[in-house]
Formats: structure tokens, sequence, C-alpha cells
């Protein structure tokens, strides 16, 4: 399941923050409420080994940013082989928001929702398939 | 505008200090007064990032300016964060610039040994934004994001980060108001312990006590102020869109520059604000110091060591200096004076103009000061 993020954005620079904010922080402006998918990419992690009080050490924290610009700190269980750039899910456990490595399942579901017509998913879902394949089969040359 | 000059310069040794707060203020502010011949200044501008919390003690102006023996002499306090030196430097500039005030004493410092360090930690963490630290993000720990970035995107390699360490460790070992005045190799870098991955525990400054002071006036004096510039940003990491360099930094040289009226290619040394060391490689970048990309090559190849074409932290930076929060602004400053005016005994630089820059937050709110030799 992906889950939906509260977020708002900003009407003058279209700027996405999550979670909402009054104002943008660029712009004295109010901010729409909105909400973005809670999937992403990572833009850099952390591993903290003498975290706060309250924290349990390692404490693992991410940035991610989200599909429609946001851009999210969340925790995560594991950064074993995580990479910068890497596709993650976020979501929600105990209103404490975590990142993890997107199922097959999730794939499949982010296509479902991001392409339009019956047509398209399937086109979309193919390609995905198929570029896959081909940057396993290239990856094992290079 | 009148041109604002540098009379004095004094600061304590760094380090684990003993006495109150406010003795270590009035010992740089009566060592800067001294240097400059000790005027009687017409106001105060104190610099204290969070005494309520590390001493216990509030309404900071009157407190200083009182025990040093200035009561009659107006106050005022100065705060933004880890760069409030730099930020007081400011305000004494500015009055003595518009002509409000002929001379100016400007004094910042910090305590916080006493205390334990995750208790150190929380308070210098008040100032991230709140919904980051609910999550657990430190200092240190949004320092750990911006440099696994800077290492993932613009492949700055564990040894240029170290070599930062390195260098201005052994700058400090030649500084006798240094907080760390012993060298470090290359390996005990690599070797010390993670802190927030990718951040080692010799990338990152201490936790030091210490003041430092300047006296500004409008008289001609051994050091113009040539410029000074801030620059902000949001206060959340997560509303940036670049993390490996800063705009509040970029910012901040632009308006320096321009008030100088000269570019970075007329800087003959300077001291930055390595609160962490990839802090240094991305500010020689912000400040134009060295072109993009170029500042962890330039590091490992010596050019910002003391014998190298840009000397960079000759004090030893914050990592060996030290750190006293609001005195390190200041502190920066003072040593460039000192530079300036052939006092860095053990160190000294040839050179004419000098930059400091001093970072505060979460390079939130900083600043950049332009000091000429008259």
């Amino acid at each position: 399941m992906i889950e939906t993020i509260p977020a708002s954005r900003c009407p003058q620079c279209e700027l996405t923050v999550a979670p909402p904010a009054p104002y943008c922080p660029y712009h004295p402006v109010a901010m729409v409420p909105t909400t973005v998918a809670g999937v992403g990419e990572v833009v850099t992690f952390t591993t903290l080994y003498a975290p706060p009080e309250g924290f349990r050490s390692p404490l693992h924290i991410a940035l991610v940013e989200l599909e429609g610009g946001a851009r999210f700190v969340c925790h995560g269980a594991e950064v074993r082989g995580l990479k910068v750039g890497a596709r993650v899910a976020v979501e929600a456990i105990d209103n404490i928001y975590y990142f993890s490595s997107l199922s097959a399942l999730d794939r499949a579901r982010l296509f479902w929702r991001r392409a339009g017509r019956a047509g398209d998913r399937l086109h979309a879902m193919t390609r995905s398939l198929a570029k896959r394949l081909w940057k396993g089969g290239g990856g094992a040359t290079a | 505008m009148r041109t604002v000059w540098i009379a004095g310069a004094g600061m304590t040794r760094i380090g684990r200090r003993p006495e109150p707060l406010q003795a270590l203020m009035a010992e740089a502010a009566h060592a800067a007064l001294a240097m400059a011949g000790h005027p009687e200044p017409d106001a105060i501008v104190v610099a204290a990032m969070n005494p309520e919390e590390f001493v216990g003690d509030g309404n900071f102006a009157s407190n200083v300016a009182s025990y040093m023996g200035f009561a009659e002499v107006p106050a005022v306090r100065i705060e933004t964060a880890t760069s409030s030196g730099a930020a007081a430097f400011y305000a004494g500039f500015a009055q003595v610039a518009a002509g409000l005030a002929r001379t100016v004493l400007v004094v910042g410092g910090e305590k916080m040994t006493h205390l334990p360090t995750p208790r150190v930690s929380e308070l210098i963490g008040r100032s991230i934004d709140p919904y980051e630290r609910s999550y657990g993000a430190t200092m240190p720990a949004l320092a750990g994001l911006v440099t696994r970035a800077l290492m993932a995107r613009h492949g700055v390699t564990e040894r240029e980060l170290a070599q930062v360490s390195v260098k201005n460790h052994a700058h400090g070992a030649r500084n006798p108001f240094a907080h760390f005045q012993h060298p470090v190799t290359l390996e005990e870098v690599l070797e010390s312990r993670v802190v927030a991955d990718p951040l080692r525990l010799l990338h990152c400054c201490p936790i030091s006590d210490g003041a430092a002071a300047v006296v500004l006036t409008a008289e001609r004096g051994p050091v113009r102020v040539a410029g000074v510039g801030q620059g902000t940003d949001t206060l959340a990491l997560r509303h940036r869109r670049r993390l490996t360099s800063f705009r509040a930094t970029q910012a901040a040289a632009r308006a320096a520059f321009a008030m100088a009226g000269f570019g970075p290619e007329r800087v003959d040394f300077a001291e930055v604000h390595d609160a962490f060391a990839p802090f240094e490689l991305i500010a020689l970048e912000d400040l134009g110091l060295v072109p993009p990309g170029k500042a962890g090559r330039a590091t490992l190849d010596g050019e910002t060591a003391l014998d190298g074409r840009l000397p960079v932290n000759p004090s030893g930076g914050l990592k060996a200096r030290g750190h006293p929060l609001a005195a390190t602004g200041i502190a920066q400053i003072v040593e460039c004076v000192w530079q300036l005016t052939g006092r860095a005994q053990g160190r000294q630089l040839q050179g004419r103009v000098a930059l400091a820059h001093s970072i505060g937050g979460l390079a939130t709110n900083n600043w950049v000061t332009l000091l000429e030799a008259a």
C-alpha cells in the first residue's frame, strides 16, 4: 500500500513541503494544502551511533525526495546496501515515517496509479520490466 | 557610510576553562581594549548564543557590561545561533559606519564544557528545525546528511575530508590560544569513531569554553573593515534544493565583496567555519576562493596549508582552535587582525586581505567579513 502524505504547495514558486506548513519558507504567502505519495528517491542518509535521548542506536535518518517534489525526513530500519538515488517507499508506523525498499507489488501499483489509461499502464509496466531486465544484463558485463 | 577600523583584538585561550563566562568575556574585552590603547567605548555589543541554558544567566548584555566595569555604557546582545559573534561584529560595525557611535566594543563568548556532552548537543540542536529534531536530527546528523550527499554527488573522498582535519590540527599546534595544540594523522582521522555516518569524530569540532573581542572605531586604525555580508536560508534542511553548497554563504560572500568593491582573488588568507570538515570544502567553493569541485584536491595538494597559496584557518579553525559558539565569529576576526598586524606568533602569514566566514545553525544565517591591513 502506498502511503498518502499530507503536504502543502506554494502558489507562487510551486515548492511543495511535507509535512504541510502555513507559509512558504521563500514567500510570505499562505501555502495550499495537498498530498504527496509516500514513494521517492533517497537524496541522502546518515546513521547516528550516539543519538539524542529517546532514540535507539543506531538511528538511521534519510532525506527522501517524494514524488511531487517534497523532500521528506524519515527513519529507516536498515541502510545496508542503501545508495543515494535508491527508490524507496515511505510509510507511517505509529505516526513516525519510515523508508523501506519498494516491493514488486508496490512498483506495480505505482505504475497503475501514475499511468492514465489502461493501455498506458500496460505499456509503462512492460517498459519498466524491459528496462530492469536490460539493466540487470548490463550490470553483469559492466 | 563612514570607514570603520579595528583598533584592538583580543581573546582568551580556548578550551576547558574554570572561570565563569562573564570573566572569560571580560578577559577578552580588556585584551582588545589594551591593544586599542584603552579607549572608553560608546557602546557594547555582546554575543552569547544561549547563556540562559549553558550557564543559567540571562539579561546578558547588562550582565557582561556590569561585570567588566562598563555598567554605564549602553549594551545590547545579538544572537544568530553559532554565528552570533559575526552578527555582533556587524551590529557594532553598523553603529560606527552610521555615525551613531565612534568606538564600539564587540565581545562574544560561550561556556559549555561543564555540561555533559549529550546535554550540550541537545542545547545546540535547538537551533534545528523542530520537525527534523523530532526525528532525532542533531547538528552532526544534518552535517552527516550533507557529507553523504557531497561524497555521492561530487565525488569528495574520505582522504580529502580527513586532510581538512589534519591541516587544521597542524595549524592549531602552532597557536597557543587553540583548544587542541597537537597534530593528528590522516590514519587517526580515518580510524576515529563514526559519529554520523560518514562523519567521524575527528571531522567534528570540539565543545569549548572561551571568549573573543574587538574594538571598532571611526578613527584610523591598523585594520580596515572592507566589507560585511549576511546570507540566510531555510531553517529546515528538507526545504532546500541543494545540500552540497550553502546559499547563506554564497549570499553573504556576494554582499561582502560588493561592499568591499573587490573579488575573492584579492583574499590572501581565510578563517572559515569548519565545525565539520566537509563544511570547509563547501565554504571554499561557495566563497569563490577555489573553483567548483576543486576544494578537496586543493586541500590534499596543500594549497590551503600555512605555506600554501591560500592559507585557510591559520588559527586551527573550529576543529583545533575550538568552537565556543558565540565567541567563534569574533575569534576568527581576532586571528585575521593578529595576522594582518604581525601578532600571530609561530604561524605568521604575509598578507593584506583576510576573509572570515561564520555559519549560524545549519547554514541558516551566515556571515562573511573582509578585512584589509591599513
